[in-house]
């Protein structure tokens, strides 16, 4: 399929939703129509998403926007956590409307900036040139800011201020890679106009300027690497997550930073073809991914507040990804397949989270205990969410993990196994330590009252948990053909 | 032409180390806006005797908007705020000066040792630039007042913006015209963002910004 409308058409939806949402009535309504966008732009894009994977790619506009397997693995995710982020915002924020908090205005922004958020995500994952990549991952930057301080707090303002500095410079940092990535064409004699197409690039590769591929790849990593929250790049991460109302955590936690992380590893093929499969650049991300599960797992033991908690599990969860995709082959496939499980799982975790903080009012794990009993659903879905994010068999996160761990026993890197043994295991510690707190202690005046059961809630929080049960033990044969297709993009063989 | 390339060169190197020196904030807006008009000049000195249409609209679109519209908006939130003075930054004046001669120098040794392909006229284009890469970066991190924190990154763009001109003889208008967009919209929000912080906080330093850790 070539110069089809379908991939404008992603594009242009959440950007015409969005001006729809500054127009809407009520706040009820702004949030009833996120929902109904989201579902609407996900069976969109889920069409897309068949055709790639029962054609080879789709392509428009001259081939400057393409989707491929990798692509469109990142599409399916990436409409997976904006649709349970909208149906759950209307849970979330309708405690708020009630408190008078989140009047017409408020929400309508918040509509607003949620939907082309959405938008540039989406940009980012339909273009195959590096440069308005580039243009979508800063978009995202301006565009969620003020989705973090919707309610204006000291705290919100500085996670704000913190975001939008350290994430505009990184994404700067990001950006002169590209320039040197268009500066190694030069010899390759292209004409400039098309040397940042990824399809040429790649086509090219042999001819592209070794050392400035390099240099390109080290600003890339640590650019993008700012925005997905690699360590030591991550600072700006627990605080964005923390103050955001949940359902923008969710969002943050469960496809910003793959977003990012998307366009180091989209880059990552044209490395290892230009400096003959190496390996050098998968080492770098190996590095980087390590360092950043070990720093996550020493920030995770000392938490007080359950959504830092969350933020640090999502940075060592971005650090798993890296570094399975940098393994390559059986490690990258496990890598994506991570990438799943802990977009949907920190989504689930991040609502209930943000749920039981309503509740009590706070989000320090000393206060919010026994939340089992006090909030069935909510406290019930987060304390099980924290144990599939630690690693608890069979949950798939457990499974994916192993595949990892098999892939580095196997390659004979028993030193990677155990950095990644040591910081999983640390994790696993500290964060069940405070999820067993959470779940069970006992409230200090003794006497709690239990919760009502919502079924609706129910439904929203146990049918993703159930699917990562399932995942666990059983992948569907499309599953693994869909993820298998998706590595071969990145250059491995399984 | 050489010769002004050269000037230019020599004076956002100047304009560099004035921000660095100077404490009053219109002063350094000042300062940024003349280092982004002259930023804006470059591609036209550097093209020589060949100025086509685009060359020259995309050069006075970019001194417009980091001569004029950026130290406009700068200037406006600063009009609405108490801050006059950078009072105590985090790294004084006369360190200030130390780091912005260390960072010439290891960007001439810099550009010594990589041996970039050069597009632009003249050999000083990447070493300027590297250092005002990171003159901006420095002045995000030495400051304390978030306006000052706004022209360092505006400094670092500058660096960026030169160094492509030096490196890659033409980006393609669309992505050009959208790194435009998003530079433009990066400091609008930063303008709104201290807007509303200097709202809450009653001023705009950003060290008061320091409650979330761990």
């Amino acid at each position: 399929m070539n110069n089809g409308f379908e991939l404008p058409v992603l594009v242009a939806l959440p950007v015409l939703f969005a001006g729809i949402c500054l127009v809407l009535p009520s706040a009820m309504a702004v949030l009833r129509f996120c929902v109904a966008g989201a579902v609407l732009v996900a069976a969109a894009a889920g069409m897309v998403v068949l055709a790639v994977f029962r054609g080879p790619q789709v392509t428009a506009a001259g081939n400057w926007l393409r989707l491929d397997a990798l692509s469109a693995y990142h599409l399916v995710v990436m409409m997976m956590v904006f649709v349970i982020s909208a149906v759950f915002a209307v849970s979330y924020f309708r405690e708020e409307i009630s408190h008078g908090e989140f009047e017409v205005k408020r929400a309508r922004r918040y509509g607003g900036l949620w939907f082309g958020a959405m938008a540039a995500m989406m940009l980012v994952l339909v273009s195959n040139n590096l440069g308005i990549m580039w243009v979508g991952i800063e978009s995202t930057t301006i565009l969620t800011a003020f989705l973090i301080c919707i309610h204006t707090t000291p705290g919100s303002l500085e996670a704000m201020w913190k975001y939008l500095v350290m994430c505009s410079v990184g994404v700067a940092a990001a950006f002169t890679g590209i320039l040197l990535a268009a500066a190694s064409a030069g010899p390759a004699g292209m004409h400039s106009a098309d040397a940042l197409l990824w399809t040429n690039m790649m086509a090219s590769a042999s001819k592209l300027d070794p050392v400035l591929i390099k240099a390109a790849f080290i600003f890339i990593v640590v650019g993008y690497g700012t925005k997905a929250g690699l360590a030591p790049m991550h600072n700006w991460l627990p605080d964005a997550h923390s103050q955001a109302p949940a359902p923008v955590s969710a969002i943050f936690s469960g496809f910003l930073l793959n977003a990012a992380l998307y366009c180091i590893i989209r880059f990552l093929p044209i490395v290892e073809a230009v400096t003959g499969n190496s390996g050098w650049g998968r080492e770098i991300l190996v590095f980087f991914g390590l360092l950043s599960v070990v720093v996550a797992a020493v920030f995770i033991i000392g938490q007080r507040d359950v959504k830092r908690l969350l933020a640090y599990s999502s940075v060592e969860h971005i650090g798993l990804v890296a570094a399975g995709i940098g393994l390559g082959g059986l490690g990258s496939f496990a890598a994506l397949l991570h990438m799943f499980n802990h977009s949907l799982c920190k989504t689930v975790s991040f609502c209930c989270a943000g749920k039981v903080g309503q509740v009590y009012g706070t989000h320090d794990m000393k206060v919010t205990t026994d939340i089992i009993r006090k909030v069935p659903v909510w406290g019930a879905g987060l304390t099980v969410g924290i144990l599939v994010l630690i690693g608890v068999a069979p949950f798939a996160v457990f499974l994916s993990e192993f595949i990892m761990l098999k892939s580095m026993v196997d390659g004979g890197r028993f030193w990677l196994a155990g950095i990644f043994l040591s910081g999983l295991g640390i994790v696993f510690i500290g964060a069940l330590r405070h999820a067993i707190s959470m779940a069970w202690k006992p409230q200090a005046d003794g006497a709690t009252a239990p919760g009502k059961f919502p079924l609706l809630d129910a439904f929203l929080v146990f049918v993703p948990l159930a699917v990562l049960l399932a995942l666990g033990v059983w992948i569907p044969s499309q599953l693994s053909v869909a993820i298998s297709r998706a590595t071969a993009v990145l250059g491995g063989s399984l | 032409m050489n010769l002004m390339i050269d000037s230019i060169l020599v004076l956002l190197m100047l304009a560099g180390f004035l921000l660095l020196t100077s404490a009053r904030l219109t002063t350094c807006i000042k300062i940024a806006a003349l280092q982004g008009l002259m930023v804006g000049l470059l591609p036209v000195a550097a093209c020589g005797s060949v100025l086509t249409y685009r060359i020259g609209a995309i050069a006075m679109v970019i001194a417009c908007m980091k001569g004029l519209v950026f130290p406009y908006l700068l200037s406006r939130t600063l009009r609405e705020s108490n801050t006059i003075k950078e009072l105590k930054p985090y790294v004084g004046y006369t360190a200030s000066i130390f780091f912005g001669v260390l960072s010439l120098l290891a960007s001439f040794w810099l550009d010594s040792r990589l041996h970039l392909p050069v597009a632009a006229g003249s050999g000083l284009v990447i070493p300027v630039a590297f250092s005002m890469m990171m003159t901006g970066i420095f002045l995000i991190m030495a400051r304390r007042t978030a306006v000052n924190q706004v022209i360092g990154y505006l400094v670092m763009e500058n660096g960026i913006y030169s160094f492509g001109l030096a490196i890659v003889r033409d980006v393609p208008l669309l992505v050009e015209v959208g790194v435009l967009m998003d530079m433009f919209m990066a400091v609008f929000v930063m303008g709104i963002a201290i807007y509303r912080i200097n709202r809450e906080f009653d001023h705009m330093d950003s060290d008061q910004l320091n409650s979330l850790k761990g």
